[in-house]
């Protein structure tokens, strides 16, 4: 059971708990290292060297130099930062950006927020199964595009785009590359380095770190304007003193990765597997996303004339997400699961399972009676549409 | 996002749906609005409600006033489905405000499946 009580936690893309590793770090540092580390005595010092093993452990998970690294609030933060920033910074070149229809929030409303203000703002859409062509890509691109903006991996669906060629792409043609990496920072292995991405957003509560923490990566020479003044903290970029607590949490969490992120991959597949076998038979059954090349950690699916919302509650103890915003007070249907080409009802009827570390094989099966039950529940309820 | 969104009256209606199903020949009215679909289905003997069932597609707020519809008016005189009053049922039910009009979907059925009961009576009565 991962969770609280008798709930059955499988919302690990919304958030997941602090690693044990991780929250003892958490404690030592509020306990011995708790000064300012912008002030200059040892007290400061001591809180500086704190900073500095955090940013080594990320840098080593990332494979990139640490003073690369810019500490955010969490990935929310350092999409604005990216994207703002790099607008504002080249602007006097063009005006041109480019992003996917199926973006999170955090980076679908820093475009819109630049659209009011004179950007011209190209939305991609997705295949069906969310991934996005490169040839989409590229033919997407003008003389005056000055940045895009590409998730690596998508929070509802699981899909993985081709970071590789898209930022390939955008270094043939001079174009600043952005990844937001919410999603697959400490869960997948990759390296930033040899990777042609110029930003990359992470935020550390999405693999086992604490909340209010995150970071951007600056390829070196990616020029970037501040979007917040008040200090002359981390190059002027991100003023404000620094969360050491987080911070170091962040950087056990990324030191925990390290060593996990093969083990972790191999038991979400396995879960993945067994929970969509147990389901796979239910009439009229879909996947939204890839079926088998995304990250196994998000498996999410819908089935045909089902109020999603009932069955979301007729899942409970069971956490997981609706393809309607659950973040608001409407219903409205999934905005990512519309632009794979799902129907309104399609995707208010979608349930996101997501999948981690601490899920057990005793949780999947919980799901699948749960789900099946669920759904035969609500079918047997409903009245037949009148045509 | 209200953190708790069901009241246990609801969460009891919608665990327990005694009263979901179709009653077997009897009178039926169906209403379809909001996105939501409302079948209600009655038996009637002697001017008294014998069996009310109900079938929904609709969200738990929708499930739950259909099945307290039942529970409340089965076995009662057929006059007296005019007592019938949404205020109640959304006030007892905690329902949002913003699903007052599905909640009025209930109230046309409701208004159809009496028309129809009294159809039924005055052309055949039982």
């Amino acid at each position: 059971m991962s969770g609280a009580g008798n709930l059955i936690y499988l919302d690990f893309a919304a958030t997941t708990p602090l690693d044990p590793q991780v929250a003892e770090r958490m404690r030592d540092v509020q306990a011995n290292a708790w000064f300012n580390p912008s002030s200059n005595h040892p007290g400061g010092r001591i809180s500086t060297a704190v900073i500095k093993v955090a940013a080594g452990q990320l840098a080593s998970l990332l494979n990139v130099n640490p003073a690369t690294l810019i500490w955010t609030s969490g990935a929310t933060e350092a999409d604005n930062l990216a994207i703002m920033g790099t607008a504002k910074q080249r602007e006097h070149r063009g005006k041109h950006l480019l992003t996917m229809r199926t973006e999170h929030k955090a980076v679908v409303d820093v475009f819109r927020a630049l659209e009011r203000r004179g950007f011209d703002v190209t939305w991609l859409e997705p295949e069906a199964d969310g991934h996005l062509p490169i040839e989409r890509f590229r033919a997407a691109l003008r003389e005056d595009t000055q940045l895009a903006s590409i998730m690596h991996v998508n929070n509802e669906t699981g899909a993985i785009q081709d970071i590789a060629a898209i930022g390939a792409v955008c270094k043939q043609h001079g174009v600043v590359f952005h990844v937001d990496g919410a999603q697959a920072a400490g869960k997948m292995p990759f390296d930033l380095t040899n990777l042609p991405v110029d930003l990359y957003s992470l935020t550390a509560h999405k693999f086992y770190g604490p909340k209010g923490v995150g970071a951007l990566y600056v390829a070196e020479g990616t020029p970037l304007d501040p979007l917040m003044f008040g200090g002359g903290q981390q190059r002027r970029l991100r003023p404000g003193t620094l969360a050491v607590d987080l911070i170091a949490g962040l950087g056990e969490a990324a030191a925990v990765a390290a060593v996990s992120i093969e083990r972790d991959l191999a038991h979400l597949t396995a879960l993945r597997e067994q929970l969509l076998a147990g389901i796979q038979n239910i009439e009229g059954l879909q996947i939204n996303g890839p079926e088998q090349d995304g990250y196994p950690g998000i498996l999410n699916v819908g089935v045909n004339d089902i109020e999603g919302e009932s069955l979301l509650l007729a899942l409970e103890p069971l956490c997981v997400a609706t393809g309607s915003a659950c973040n608001s007070q409407s219903q409205e249907p999934s905005y990512v699961l519309r632009a794979l080409g799902r129907s309104d009802q399609q995707a208010q009827s979608a349930i996101r399972f997501s999948l981690g570390r601490p899920t057990t094989r005793k949780d999947i099966e919980t799901a699948i009676k749960l789900y099946c039950r669920g759904v035969e529940k609500l079918r047997n309820l409903a009245p037949e549409a009148v045509a | 996002m209200n953190n708790n969104p069901y009241n246990p009256a609801v969460r009891d209606c919608f665990g327990s749906p005694d009263h979901a199903g179709t009653a077997a020949g009897g009178i039926v009215a169906f209403f379809e609005d909001q996105g939501m679909r409302i079948r209600l289905s009655a038996n009637v003997r002697n001017s008294i409600i014998t069996e009310l069932r109900f079938l929904v597609w609709g969200c738990p707020h929708v499930i739950a006033a259909t099945e307290t519809f039942c529970r409340q008016f089965e076995g009662r005189p057929v006059a007296e489905l005019e007592l019938f009053e949404t205020d109640q049922i959304m006030q007892d039910l905690a329902v949002p405000v913003e699903k007052t009009g599905r909640i009025l979907v209930l109230e046309d059925t409701v208004r159809s499946l009496r028309a129809a009961i009294q159809d039924r009576l005055l052309s055949k009565p039982d």
